[in-house]
């Protein structure tokens, strides 16, 4: 035998010669060749190497290096570095994507690091089309072992007692489906072997094939000598090409060994194979249907009994197993049943192949025990999912099988828990979907798939499948009605009950799993001609202004903006939001998350242009309301969602009071989010727009103290709540009522009333500060406490990207020196002479999932610290203060301290007298959903007032007509999102200065022509 | 043969091992609802409106393709059967042009005795035929295949038991339809215009053209008689409207020869019967012309010509021909009076030609 220096090994799955690895290998023994080095390296090309994301993938021995994403180019540079020089070639390394790390040998690569590999263990190790490479990793010992040494009866009790459930999806153990066709008499038995594998997304019996078709071959002759059998087949669908070619060397090379065919292995047994392509019928996956196929008939099921064990193939007791299956057996074999039961859960034995595709980081193949739990494979080996986008769902089972949905991240995946969720383990499909993923359309898909691929033989699922589809369609497509969930469960739960094969039985599943977990996203859908992913686009106009809470024009305000027509921009916002200046500086703009331009680059920078628009069109004047009602209106709290409310009803015509208990207008706008974000003549700019309509702003004036409520009661006919809610949780922990330790937003609101006296140092925070928390408050606070001196120490109990502060805002504080300790937690406040000296913390660690699919953090033991502070502040989140409702109002308050809404209504609360909206409904929210619980209330309760008095609903009036320009690139050229312009850190130290400064003319234009116009009907 | 016992809806029934649930609950007299079931052809299972509830089966089963065991416990009347049962005679309504009025199997439809049954009022689904052109490439049958249910069973008939291998399924899903190969109409196909098919569809898919418009159902008499086409004497039935036979259909309950087969000279054979130019009186022909004639005369005159003609060339100069058309006791009588009342064996029949 000849040895080599170093062998190379080319990953030739399909997904790599797809990638280019063919071109790459040739390039490769060029070079070899060039540089006179065929005699010392070896170049093989193997099967699939299972991180298909990556290829093409090199992997050199001895010292196990592995080079991903290797193109032609590198070629030169890799053999002269790598095989010449001995120096490896970093900059093909796999790089961790969270930490960045390049990381050399595959082991050490979480990818491959979790996975347990005994079907795969062959991939990427051995030339598939070299025999004497399988035998070498002890191949064909099974089948030796099985037919010198034991009688079909230990054959078929080794692989029953290995708990081996079959892999093609429905997990009937393998042992007692050989037990039956041995029992069956007939002297012409058949061993069949499906590889029709069909589901979307799925390809782990394809990459057995292609990377270790000898070890299909020897299960089968093994489970030949178990039954009896002297003939076999392999039903392969015609579409993969590579899988056949190599099963044929595999089958020839096999029968020149002896190893198939007459007398094998001078035992006196006789068995061959022959392949049979299958034509790309889905159902051909199905027994009967498959063996109809073979034996020349249109492939269609038919009923059970008989059985394929006593009536399978052209009638003759016949065993089918799937490709994992078989591959499985000459382990078992040659190790026992014990051995492969020694892992995997209760009655799911061994490990399982999974394709791992979808939105997730690592896509690839995946081995891992039964029983891994998903978020193991989602997080750990899948690396998470791109871009920072929320896991919703794991699709398994494909087109037959349901979603594992975020809350069951915990679930180990083994064939009992995984039914219990109302998925099916299937052949191991594993489709991850991210937050921007429909429900409703991704049953859509797959009921599309199923009612494709019927064969048409059954009334259920012929026209069933086909019935489902329209109705979901029509979901899908605003023309969903009541009744149609129920006729879909209906159905589902009939065309499961009689169909006449498994295609049918589990073709509802996609649509039973999904209205399990996510059926609030089909009745938006239906009730509010919502999707909430934004998918569904027969039901808007653009992602964007669908994402919006209040619906804000955002297409037609960037094309204005792109048309040099900033004054039409300006009144474009204005239509639907009291507050543009203030949202374009603190929106946490959940439209840009949905953001098509996001899935080319970034999306476009919709908060940062409409911000642009109101710093540089001139404003629109206001005109006073008059008012034409008779109806009183007041509202309590004058922040974004009791102003709004206020401003739609005045323009209604209605005569408003706003009741305020803080000596200035704004709620959180104004005493939470700090001056450097929202300049306050920014902010009071807008709030005086909604003055001089004509609403009263009563400051100072606390319900229940200034005004008793009883008043309030008589004084107004109908009364919009919103007092927000600006009382800190608690820390709960000892000392937290020393001196020193504040509350996120009563510190912030502390130096919004007193900032004179904070800035001269009249008040002051101390030296040294600890912030706990990890929201858009505790970062204002930490930035803020940086801006009086202090050095500020943000604690977290998570990690950086569980955050659910703005990225932007996190990394702003930052810039300025703000330091972030992640994973810790307070324990007690340490005092001193009954003020704040020290913080005592512990360390967490990660552990389960929770029903956020946010990791939960669990204490280290013994990791304890001290940090030394002067000041503690708590912002951990708020809660509103209802305390000045009376219970004789009939106002209910829940037990997260909001108020309740009565029924389906959308702001009434359990009074028909009495309106709410705002944090005070939800708990702390954004900006934005306030305003939209403003234009809800005051749309709810002129609603209610015109009812009552018999009136027609009202219509607003005409307003001006502004075309909106459509202009489109012809070609889009990769381009990132302009930057936002900013104060150095060095200005924004000790000051409140504004610290973006907003887009030039010629900036914004820019950005605006990123714009895709998602709106346009073309 | 051991007998085995099972229950039906409650009731203790013994079976025969081999036969269907079908089958012992039809003798036992439950009822239970089919369209695809073809006794005499394949079990397929296929349209699934005779699903039951079989005791520790997951899924209801094809009663007609489910053969009993010891101790079955069956139900065919719960809730869970009725609905499934419901729902399949729906959705088939609303896949095709199910439209009464003129649909020439109005009240002898399988379909819609099954609506009837399960009082459906309205498929809760838009009614959307697939919209195929209706096959009128011949005269003889009439294909609408938007009135198909996709039962399968012309196609069993055509290839078990007419075998001729003319029917099958093409295309998948919702576009499965049945047809010759390749799309073919009739005409152009092998097909050999058996009419079995018509016979065998459970709706007004594939119907016979010349009755078409020509009388309801329940407007035809049947008359039972043996087809005069050929020595098979294959029974069969004439439909009669207003005393005038618009069609002949087969029967299986007539039993042998033909169990309800017939060819296409039995079954469409038929429009010399009321042909205007068909001869009803016997004609002599004088000086190159017709004239009608009594049958006394014409009998005395053919007597009188054979009887000269034996007496002046002998019986070998005249010969007896007879035809397939006869029975079986007219065919005899022919021979017998050929050899013995004219003395010649010069006699044949028109199958031997």
């Amino acid at each position: 035998m000849k040895i080599f220096r170093s062998h190379l090994l080319v990953c030739g799955g399909t997904g790599c010669h797809a990638s280019g690895s063919l071109a790459v290998k040739d390039a490769l023994i060029e070079e070899i060749n060039r540089k006179g080095l065929q005699e010392e390296i070896k170049v093989v090309e193997t099967g699939c190497n299972g991180f298909c994301a990556m290829g093409p993938i090199i992997v050199v021995y001895p010292e196990g290096i592995v080079y991903m994403q290797v193109m032609k180019d590198d070629i030169p540079q890799l053999v002269e570095e790598h095989l010449i020089k001995g120096r490896p070639l970093e900059r093909l390394f796999y790089r961790e994507p969270s930490t960045e790390e390049r990381i050399p040998s595959m082991q050490d690569i979480p990818f491959f690091a979790h996975q347990e590999l005994r079907v795969l263990r062959n991939r990427g190790m051995i030339d598939p089309e070299n025999i004497d490479e399988y035998i070498a990793r002890d191949g064909y010992a099974g089948l030796a072992k099985a037919l010198t040494e034991m009688t079909p009866e230990q054959i078929v009790k080794e692989v029953l007692d290995s708990g081996l459930r079959g892999r093609g999806g429905a997990g009937f153990p393998t042992g007692l489906k050989w037990q039956f066709c041995a029992r069956s008499p007939g002297d012409v038995k058949y061993v069949l072997c499906n590889a029709d594998e069909g589901d979307p997304g799925a390809f782990m019996d394809r990459s057995v094939l292609e990377a270790d078709p000898h070890s299909v071959l020897e299960g089968m002759v093994i489970a030949a000598k178990a039954i009896g059998s002297k003939q076999g087949y392999i039903y392969c669908r015609a579409e993969y090409p590579l899988a056949i070619h190599r099963l044929n060397i595999a089958i020839g090379q096999a029968r020149e060994y002896g190893l198939l065919g007459k007398n094998i292995l001078d035992t006196g047994m006789d068995f061959d194979l022959e392949i049979y392509q299958g034509a790309g019928a889905f159902v051909c996956g199905e027994e009967t249907a498959l063996m109809t196929s073979i034996e020349g008939k249109r492939g269609m099921p038919r009923p059970r009994p008989p059985f394929p064990a006593i009536a399978g193939l052209w009638q003759k007791p016949s065993v089918l197993n799937n490709v994992e299956t078989l591959a499985n057996i000459g382990q078992i074999i040659l190790r026992g049943g014990p051995w492969y039961a020694g892992v995997g859960t209760g009655r799911s034995k061994g490990t399982k192949v999974f394709a791992l595709t979808g939105d997730v980081n690592n896509v690839g193949l995946v081995e891992v025990p039964m029983g891994t739990t998903l978020g193991t494979i989602v997080y750990d080996i899948g690396g998470g999912i791109p871009k920072g986008k929320r896991f919703k769902a794991a699709q398994l089972g494909g087109p037959s099988g349901g979603m594992i949905p975020v809350q069951h991240l915990n679930a180990p995946i083994d064939y009992e828990k995984v039914a219990e969720l109302g998925a099916i383990m299937g052949s191991g499909g594993m489709i991850v979907l991210n937050e921007d993923k429909c429900a409703v359309d991704m049953a859509r898909f797959f009921m599309d798939f199923c009612q494709d691929e019927s064969c048409g033989k059954c009334t259920p699922c012929r026209e069933g499948t086909k019935r489902m589809l329209q109705i979901l369609t029509d979901i899908c497509e605003g023309r969903g009605k009541e009744g149609d969930i129920a006729l879909l469960e209906e159905m589902a739960a009939i065309i499961k009950d009689s169909a006449l094969c498994g295609l049918g039985q589990t073709a509802p599943n996609p649509v039973l799993s999904t209205l399990r977990y996510f059926r609030k996203e089909y009745e938006s859908h239906i009730r509010d001609r919502r999707c909430p992913a934004a998918v569904c686009t027969a039901l808007f106009k653009s992602p964007c202004q669908h994402t919006c809470p209040i619906g804000m024009d955002i297409p037609g305000y960037i094309a204005l903006v792109r048309a040099e027509r900033f004054q039409d921009a300006y009144k474009v916002l204005l239509k639907t939001n009291p507050f543009p200046s203030v949202c374009g500086r603190v929106c946490d703009h959940k439209c840009q998350s949905k953001c098509r331009r996001g899935m080319l680059d970034e999306p476009v920078a919709i908060k940062f242009l409409k911000r642009f628009i109101t710093d540089n069109a001139p404003r629109p004047r206001i005109e006073p309301v008059p008012v034409t009602r008779k109806e009183r209106i007041g509202v309590v709290g004058a922040g974004p969602a009791g102003l709004t409310a206020a401003r739609d009803l005045a323009m209604r015509g209605y005569k408003v009071a706003v009741f305020e208990e803080l000596p200035n207008p704004g709620g959180m706008l104004a005493w939470g989010i700090p001056s450097y974000r929202l300049p306050r003549e920014i902010l009071n700019r807008e709030i005086d727009d909604i003055r001089a309509l004509g609403v009263e702003i009563r400051c100072n004036t606390r319900v229940g103290r200034d005004i008793s409520f009883e008043q309030l009661d008589s004084d107004f006919d109908y009364v919009f709540l919103a007092p927000g809610a600006h009382k800190s949780q608690r820390l709960g922990a000892e000392g937290e009522n020393l001196k020193g330790v504040y509350g996120g937003v009563e510190f912030l609101r502390d130096f919004n009333t007193n900032e004179s006296a904070w800035m001269k140092g009249e008040k002051s925070i101390g030296k040294k500060v600890a912030v706990v928390g990890g929201g858009n408050s505790a970062i204002d606070a930490a930035r803020t406490a940086l801006r009086l001196g202090a050095d500020v120490t943000i604690l977290y109990r998570r990690e950086r990207q569980d955050m659910p502060a703005a990225e932007e805002e996190i990394v702003a504080a930052e810039h300025e020196g703000v330091k972030i300790e992640y994973l810790v937690a307070p324990k007690s406040v340490i005092g001193k002479d009954g003020k704040a000296v020290g913080i005592s913390c512990r360390r967490m660690k990660l552990g389960e999932f929770d029903a956020s699919g946010r990791r939960r953090p669990v204490p280290v033991e013994g990791s304890d610290f001290t940090l030394s502070v002067d000041a503690v502040i708590a912002a951990i989140g708020q809660a509103p203060d209802l305390s000045f409702v009376p219970k004789e109002s009939g106002v209910t308050v829940n037990k997260w301290s909001c108020f309740d809404l009565k029924g389906l209504g959308k702001s009434m609360t359990t009074s028909e007298k009495y309106f709410a909206g705002g944090d005070a409904v939800t708990g702390p929210d954004t900006v934005i959903r306030a305003i939209a619980a403003g234009h809800q209330a005051a749309e709810d309760i002129d609603a209610a007032i015109r009812t009552k008095n018999g009136e027609p609903a009202w219509v607003p009036p005409k307003s001006e007509e502004i075309q909106i320009p459509f202009v489109v690139d012809e070609e889009t050229e990769e381009r990132p999102q302009a930057a936002m312009p900013e104060l150095g850190v060095e200005k924004r130290a000790r000051g409140f200065a504004e610290v973006e400064l907003g887009y030039s003319s010629e900036e914004a234009i820019r950005e605006a022509c990123r714009c895709l116009r998602c709106d346009a009907e073309i | 043969m051991n007998k085995i016992s099972l229950t039906i809806n409650g009731k203790k029934i013994e079976a025969v091992p081999g036969q269907t649930v079908l089958e012992v609950a039809r003798e036992n007299g439950i009822d239970i609802p089919t369209l695809c079931y073809y006794p005499g052809t394949k079990l397929v299972g296929a349209c699934r409106v005779c699903v039951v509830e079989i005791e520790g089966q997951r899924c209801l089963a094809a009663s007609c393709a489910m053969p009993v065991s010891p101790g079955m416990v069956v139900r065919t009347d719960t809730p869970r059967v009725v609905e499934a049962q419901k729902m399949v005679v729906e959705l088939l309504w609303a896949s095709g042009d199910h439209n009464c009025l003129v649909c020439e199997a109005n009240g002898n439809c399988e379909l819609q005795d099954l609506v009837y049954r399960f009082k459906i009022e309205k498929p809760r689904f838009p009614i959307e035929p697939p919209g195929y052109p209706v096959e009128r490439s011949n005269t003889m049958i009439q294909r609408d295949l938007n009135k198909c249910i996709l039962c399968g069973r012309c196609i069993r008939v055509c290839n078990e038991i007419q075998v001729n291998e003319v029917l099958d399924f093409s295309e998948r899903g919702s576009r499965m339809k049945v047809g010759p190969a390749f799309d073919a109409d009739y005409i152009d196909s092998n097909c050999v215009f058996c009419g079995a098919c018509v016979d065998a569809c459970p709706t007004g898919a594939i119907v016979n053209r010349q009755s078409r418009f020509e009388g309801r159902p329940w407007e035809l008499k049947k008359v039972r008689t043996t087809c005069g086409y050929c020595g098979v004497g294959c029974q069969m039935d004439l439909n009669l409207h207003e005393g005038r036979i618009v069609k002949v259909t087969g029967s299986r309950d007539h039993g042998t020869p033909n169990y309800g087969s017939l060819c296409v000279k039995g079954r469409f054979g038929m429009d010399f019967i009321h042909h205007p130019s068909r001869l009803k009186k016997p004609l002599i022909r004088e000086g190159g012309e017709l004239r009608e004639a009594s049958w006394d005369e014409a009998y005395s005159y053919i007597a009188d010509r054979m009887s000269a003609i034996k007496a002046k060339h002998g019986p070998d100069s005249l010969a007896g021909l007879s035809s397939a058309r006869c029975t079986n006791e007219e065919n005899y009588l022919f021979q017998k009076f050929i050899r013995a009342a004219v003395g010649t064996n010069n006699v044949d029949h028109c199958a031997r030609l």
